[in-house]
């Protein structure tokens, strides 16, 4: 028992510190680049303009409304537990920025800090539910996922809601230095997050919640507590895309956002972690979100038919986590069950 | 003790279950050397020994779980072979482990025949006929139960019975119990010894794994002792004394090798932590006692009795517990979880696997993770810094482990709670309480621990060291207090702490 598993790397026996790990990449996410570059080739051979640089900024654009939620979804997911309200959550987010900048004369940045507020609240009270009366979390956010798709709907009678004309937003929906705003977004929040998850306490705490909660409560890590944050930071992250997705479409729409939840999630086991908790990476995310941001551009430019599309990225996307398992499993052969 | 019981230790009946020469490697361990076993039918064998000794293994080759690599496993006149447990089943094998495995939702009746619910037409089940087939089987044990209950409801000792009912249902001809009191209160058990014995009367043949040799003394005629994957001897349990089976049991080499060098502790000063009135129902019922820098004080009693809860109250983990808790003669005014911890206490539980580590993460962050303030600069936490604190730490407390990183599941068990130990040494904390410290643990890592904990006592905290595991009180503590029926029972200090004058404060359980 006394097993010698990881020390395959000669040299190596220095142990590098504790919270960082050994290797910048795992296997799975060795292999999920090179599927990634995979991909490239055979896209760039088959589908035409695929690697023009619109198309690749176009890919960019839409990686970031899977990944900036995933970001959240991913800590939430190491924690142990889920959140499948990202969808609705999106779509009322860009409902209240709307309607806050229009109708209830907040002006931008008023509109934008109640959304973002709003965002804080209901996830807050997701996680309240959780870390307090230990609802399920699956529960928690599904109630959430129709109570803030029904309210999207329901404000707006499924009609957008027109966003007044202003530099700052067109700012948000279009570009910075050339590259689309909520894709430099989603790459500054990847290093924030990257940087939670690793160097600081609510980080590694979060890992030891997902991966023992009786013994991170024995050690007197406040379990409640990142419970409560965990799903706020989601609330948070989902209101901010919402403002993205609404300044870029120049309108807030109780529709929008329809399964984005799926990819979301979809992403982030990609991105090889564990739904059982204790385990995952933002890398891996990030990896994630490239991956089926990719799928879906080349499957619209490839001229699939778009139902049978959903059917590729459903096959894929379990091909992949299947994959992830695998590989997973063969990691920890020595693991004492 | 049981005078009027037929009498014990003769074999009732025909040989049930015969073993020959039977031999089991592990990696790196010899589990099994040459063992030969008989029990006959209508005798209860009571199967004893330290944690590793062999018990397990035998049970498990017994029962088909496991395949020997040589020898012969024969029950009522059929070998075994490779048949596996459907084999053994078939042989008339009924096995009831430690954990329970019964559907908490389910009803007795459903429960008893889980999985081999009596048909009504295709697809249907008979209720009535589960019912009253359930009912009669109970009868026979004389379990006062509804057979329409529902298993989660009922007290824990009942649960256990109607596991061992299941097993009964299957009328087998050997009945292996292993440990079906454990987790039990004392008061619970009697319930449970009377329909062993009834089960015996009828004929069957079981072997009962415990620790608790005064139920070993009600409940069995006679004991087999295992120890390094031997069988030491079998002797009559009317005939031998405690120490006499403790001793067969220990061997003599381990214990003397560690013999505790006195130590004075000053008892004159304010007590570091002072316990009074602690009342946590149905298990504790009033506790008190006063834990003194620099000593390590033993809590003796058995799985059951209270022992774990009492340090989850004092660690404020058991809100609904009572009790005044005063630390450095000041009382707490809210003895919560974190109140106690930023007082300088630290828990390591009983439960390595379920409570104590974060598989996943690796040794050092297992460690650090009590007080990541301590390995941070401005917020963040520091590599550097965690890299040294883990280092230190594995330095002091010799764990072993290829890596800080390496994830501590791959550790050994030894080294795991050395681990789980450090968590609380990073974090400063001058009142350590142990929950079982070397349960499941090699005699090495056993020795190691034990002097770990002279060390930190010695170097001014205060350990309470508690153990189910009595012979070891006397290797690692200053003080033994007993814990018997919710309340602390006697009290030995350093000359007085004999195994001896323990088991027998422990086990005077009117029953």
């Amino acid at each position: 028992m006394s097993s010698t598993t990881l020390t395959h790397k000669p040299g190596g026996s220095s142990a590098k510190g504790t919270t960082t790990s050994r290797q910048l990449l795992h296997l799975n996410e060795l292999g999920l680049l090179a599927a990634i570059v995979v991909l490239y080739i055979a896209l760039s051979a088959s589908a035409g303009g695929f690697l023009d640089t619109q198309n690749q900024l176009g890919i960019l654009r839409d990686a970031a409304s899977v990944g900036i939620p995933a970001l959240g979804v991913t800590l939430v997911i190491i924690a142990g537990e889920i959140d499948i309200s990202i969808g609705p959550a999106v779509a009322f987010a860009s409902v209240i920025f709307a309607k806050g900048a229009s109708e209830w004369h907040l002006g931008i940045a008023g509109a934008l800090a109640l959304t973002l507020v709003a965002g804080i609240a209901w996830g807050a009270f997701a996680g309240w539910l959780r870390a307090r009366f230990a609802v399920p979390s699956f529960i928690a956010t599904l109630g959430l996922w129709s109570a803030l798709g029904g309210l999207a709907l329901y404000a707006t009678d499924a009609l957008p809601v027109p966003l007044p004309a202003s530099s700052f937003i067109d700012s948000l929906g279009g570009k910075f230095l050339g590259v689309p705003t909520p894709a430099v977004v989603f790459i500054v929040l990847f290093f924030v997050f990257w940087y939670l998850a690793r160097r600081t306490a609510y980080g590694r705490s979060v890992y030891a919640t997902g991966g023992n909660a009786a013994a991170a409560q024995l050690a007197g890590i406040p379990i409640r507590r990142i419970r409560v944050t965990l799903f706020a930071t989601t609330g948070v992250l989902a209101a901010l895309t919402g403002i993205l997705l609404a300044a870029r479409l120049g309108s807030g729409n109780g529709g929008a956002a329809a399964g984005l939840e799926f990819d979301v999630i979809a992403a982030v086991v990609i991105g090889g972690t564990a739904l059982a908790g204790g385990r995952g990476s933002l890398i891996g995310t990030m990896l994630g979100v490239i991956f089926i941001s990719v799928i879906a551009n080349g499957l619209v430019l490839l001229g699939v038919n778009p139902f049978l599309q959903n059917v590729v990225r459903g096959v894929i996307i379990v091909a992949a986590v299947l994959a992830n398992v695998i590989i997973g499993r063969r990691g920890n052969a020595t693991r004492v069950s | 003790m049981t005078s009027a019981e037929p009498a014990p230790g003769r074999p009732a009946g025909p040989p049930v279950a015969t073993a020959t020469g039977l031999c089991k490697q592990y990696p790196g361990v010899r589990a099994l050397d040459s063992v030969e076993f008989t029990i006959h039918s209508g005798e209860v064998r009571a199967l004893l020994g330290r944690n590793g000794a062999g018990k397990s293994t035998l049970i498990r080759l017994l029962s088909g779980v496991e395949t020997p690599d040589a020898g012969e496993v024969v029950i009522g006149g059929e070998p075994l072979g490779d048949g596996g447990v459907r084999r053994a089943a078939e042989l008339g094998v009924a096995t009831v482990y430690q954990e329970l495995s019964l559907v908490p939702e389910m009803t007795v009746a459903e429960n008893l025949f889980l999985n081999e619910w009596p048909r009504r037409g295709a697809a249907g089940i008979d209720y009535p006929r589960m019912r009253r087939e359930a009912a009669e089987v109970l009868g026979e044990l004389e379990v006062p139960v509804d057979p329409g209950a529902l298993v989660g409801t009922l007290p824990l000792a009942e649960q256990q019975l109607i596991e061992i009912a299941r097993a009964v249902r299957r009328r087998p001809r050997l009945l292996i119990l292993d440990e079906p009191t454990s987790a039990l209160a004392a008061e619970e058990t009697h319930t449970v010894l009377s329909a062993v014995r009834r089960i015996a009367d009828s004929g069957v043949a079981v072997i009962y794994v415990s620790h608790r040799l005064d139920e070993i003394r009600q409940v069995a005629g006679s004991v087999t002792v295992v120890r390094d994957g031997q069988v030491i001897d079998t002797v009559d349990v009317r005939d031998a004394t405690t120490p006499q089976i403790v001793a067969l049991m220990l061997g003599t080499t381990v214990q003397e090798a560690a013999a505790l060098e006195p130590r004075t502790v000053d008892r004159t000063r304010t007590p570091l932590l002072s316990v009074r009135g602690l009342k946590l129902p149905p298990k504790l019922h009033g506790v008190d006692f006063d834990l003194y820098a620099g000593e390590v004080l033993g809590i003796g009693g058995l799985l059951g009795s209270g022992r774990s809860e009492l340090l989850r109250a004092i660690a404020g983990f058991e809100p609904r517990a009572e009790r005044v808790i005063e630390v450095d003669g000041a009382r707490v005014a809210r003895p919560t979880a974190a109140a106690m911890k930023k007082l300088g206490l630290g828990m390591t539980p009983e439960d390595r696997k379920g409570a104590g580590i974060v598989p996943m993460l690796g040794v050092g962050e297992n460690m650090v993770m009590s007080w990541f303030g301590g390995v941070s600069r401005r917020g963040s936490i520091s590599p550097a810094l965690a890299e040294r604190a883990g280092r230190d730490l594995v330095e002091r407390l010799s764990v072993k482990t290829p890596r800080l990183s390496t994830p501590i599941v791959n550790l050994s068990g030894g080294n795991q709670q050395k681990a789980v130990i450090g968590r609380w040494l990073h974090a400063r904390s001058r009142i350590l309480l142990l929950d079982e410290p070397t349960r499941g643990v090699d005699v090495e890592a056993k020795q190691q621990i034990y002097r770990l904990v002279r060390e930190l006592a010695g170097n001014g905290a205060a350990v309470v060291f508690v153990s189910g595991e009595l012979e070891e009180l006397p290797l690692v503590c200053d003080r033994v207090v007993t814990l018997q029926q919710g309340r602390i029972h006697r009290e030995f200090t350093a000359p007085d702490i004999t195994l001896d004058n323990i088991m027998a404060a422990t086990m005077a359980v009117e029953v």
